[in-house]
């Protein structure tokens, strides 16, 4: 058997496919009959997958309760332009999923998802169909290239790196092999995952040049007016230092990309590029169209803001698939993880949760060594019912900020993983 | 209280009783929900080895101490003025009640100083959490008087048991048990939610580094040396 389960045995396996009338090969997890767990399902584990599921257990360990992802070992996003530009190495960005087993008792389950039937309540695997009580949906983004074949084109030779994984891992390697010449990065439109992040990636390229004296101009082409997100503090980092060395481009429109004579052609004219980091428009994963959550034409699950319930009972969707009012990053999935979690432990227990607005923090890096950052708190504005942010930004540039950065990642990582 | 909460009252104060009597009836009225942990008493002394008095407590000043074991650190704040009991109430519906300060000000107080969040501390290099004296606020929060955590903006009330004040800190800061004796100063327990268990988890590789082994760092203190955090944290982070 290829796929691996943990804490289901072969006899549970084939009874359970006995138990659902299904022929082999598809393997089937079966709910017992005589049931006293309720059981969760967890569909994706990055951020918002696990913390659902280590803190459903932290509350309520005699819960049941199945994470399934495909990827063997989890990669962080947030840090991973550190690793880009040589100021982290990959190690300690990589977790093993063993811990949430092993520690937490969680099921995980290393297999693709195929689909989901929300009408059955079951989660179709390659491996065959596991039931659930309550489904939390996390799978992630995907790129919105199916109706912009240039993109789509693009991905394989221009990696956009906004997915973790072997993405970043060739992205280094163009990175690391850049002698000089031209670079081109794009920014798309909002929401894509992780606002800061191309505004980062862009100074860290420059940090680079700068510290090894190459012959390159940056062309950052930015879909925006503006930086999205801190705004003030990467705009000045790009002028004190960068000037030389980059020109930022904005309210500019990706039309086409030619990867043979490699030119990225925009609004605002043409760029020759030597390297280039094309990031293009993100959209919810196809996971969720399929299952019938995205009406036509929608990019984002439409969730109820404080609970993130889906429009079908006890189905929630974190992370930067849903349409929150919180930007999509990995802290913002994390918290909605936890706040599912009591949901859903409170639900079984037949109670309520107190409403609760969510917070956000990040950081950005401006240079190899400092940092601005952002704090994010919302209210909910009953007049025009939508969520209103408030912004605390320090945009002043400090290697105490870096250092705050690392600190800020490394604890999501230890209330992940520990 | 079940069968498990019972023996592990009757586990912590036996040990209660052994280091002091007069704390027995003490620890015995906070074991409610089993938030007392007793551990062995330990006097707080200067780098120079005499025990620590009350004037060497200088208000508003961040001290540092390990307590219980020799790598968790504590913070030790003289607040300036009396700081009152009061019952604190956890979000899991436990409670406990918290004795206030120590001194003759009553005023004087300390905490875990690892983050109940994501368990920040301070290290030789670093400290992300910090105490902010009332004429030194944050720079981002702009609060003063609080104990507060850079990483992820928890904030800490150190006049309230440490209660959390906002942020995303779940629970408040363990509470360390102080009692004068004689104008001594002694650490004799933990009241509240103390984050040990974690602390050791996350941190082997870093304590092995540090202390040897972890094995060493997991050893129990009858003696703190107190000192300012400026002077054992390389870089104190304030934001």
């Amino acid at each position: 058997m290829s796929k691996q389960w943990s804490g289901v045995n072969r006899r549970e396996l084939i009874g359970g496919a006995v138990a659902f009338g299904l022929t082999a090969p598809l393997m089937v997890y079966a709910r017992p009959q005589k049931r006293q767990k309720a059981q969760v399902v967890i569909v994706g584990g990055g951020y918002g997958g696990v913390t659902t599921a280590k803190y459903l257990k932290k509350e309520n360990p005699n819960l049941d309760v199945v994470l399934i992802e495909e990827r063997p070992f989890f990669m962080s996003c947030p840090m991973s332009n550190h690793f880009l530009t040589g100021l982290m190495e990959l190690t300690p960005l990589c977790f093993s999923y063993n811990v949430l087993e092993v520690k937490h008792g969680i099921r995980v389950l290393n297999d693709k998802v195929l689909g989901v039937e929300l009408d059955k309540k079951v989660v179709r695997t390659s491996s065959g169909y596991i039931a659930y009580d309550y489904l939390v949906l996390s799978p992630g983004i995907d790129y919105d290239v199916e109706d912009k074949p240039f993109y789509k084109e693009s991905l394989v030779y221009n990696p956009p790196a906004f997915k973790p994984g072997s993405e970043h891992i060739y992205l280094k390697r163009l990175i690391e092999d850049f002698e000089g010449g031209d670079i081109v990065i794009t920014v798309p439109p909002p929401p894509y995952r992780c606002p800061p992040a191309p505004y980062e990636r862009a100074a860290l390229i420059a940090s680079m040049i700068k510290k090894n004296n190459l012959k390159a101009h940056i062309y950052f082409i930015d879909a925006n007016e503006r930086p999205i997100i801190n705004s003030e503090g990467f705009l000045s980092a790009y002028y004190d230092l960068y000037k030389d060395i980059a020109t930022y481009i904005t309210s500019a429109q990706v039309r086409d990309i030619d990867i043979h004579k490699r030119v990225v052609k925009t609004s605002h004219g043409d760029f020759k590029y030597d390297l280039a980091n094309i990031i293009p428009p993100m959209k919810a994963s196809g996971l969720l169209e399929d299952a019938g959550l995205l009406r036509k034409g929608q990019k984002w699950v439409e969730v109820n803001p404080l609970t993130f319930e889906s429009s079908v009972k006890n189905v929630f969707v974190i992370g930067d698939a849903c349409q929150s009012y919180l930007p999509k990053s990995g802290y913002a999935a994390h918290s909605e993880g936890k706040m599912v979690a009591k949901i859903i432990n409170a639900r079984i227990k037949g109670k309520e949760v107190k409403e609760e607005y969510l917070q956000m923090i990040c950081y950005a890096m401006v240079s190899d060594k400092e940092a601005i950052m952002t704090e994010i708190a919302f209210r909910y504005d009953t007049v025009s019912k939508r969520f209103v942010p408030t912004h605390r930004e320090d945009n002043q540039r400090k290697e105490s900020t870096a250092k705050r950065y690392e600190e800020w990642a490394r604890g999501l990582w230890r209330d992940l993983f520990s | 209280m079940d069968r498990r909460d019972f023996i592990k009252t009757c586990g912590t104060v036996a040990v209660a009783s052994m280091i002091d009597a007069s704390f027995f009836s003490q620890a015995l009225a906070q074991q409610k929900d089993g938030m007392f942990q007793a551990y062995k008493k330990a006097l707080l002394v200067k780098q120079d080895g005499s025990p620590l008095k009350e004037e060497d407590i200088k208000p508003h000043v961040n001290y540092i101490f390990f307590y219980p074991y020799a790598s968790t650190p504590c913070y030790l704040l003289n607040l300036g003025e009396e700081v009152p009991p009061l019952e604190i109430k956890l979000k899991d519906g436990k409670s406990y009640q918290w004795s206030g300060g120590v001194g003759s000000k009553k005023s004087i107080v300390a905490y875990s100083a690892i983050c109940a969040h994501q368990w920040s501390y301070p290290t030789p290099q670093y400290s992300f959490i910090n105490y902010y004296p009332p004429d030194t606020p944050s720079e981002t929060t702009k609060k003063a008087g609080i104990i507060q955590c850079c990483a992820h903006l928890a904030l800490y009330d150190p006049k309230a048991g440490g209660s959390v004040i906002d942020g995303p800190a779940e629970f408040p800061l363990a509470s360390i048990v102080l009692q004068e004796e004689g104008g001594n100063f002694y650490a004799v327990g933990v009241l509240g939610k103390d984050q040990f268990q974690e602390f050791f988890d996350n941190y082997r590789t870093e304590l092995r580094q540090q202390y040897g082994s972890t094995a060493k760092a997991r050893e129990l203190v009858d003696k703190c040396i107190v000192m300012e955090v400026d002077k054992y944290v390389q870089a104190v982070v304030r934001c």
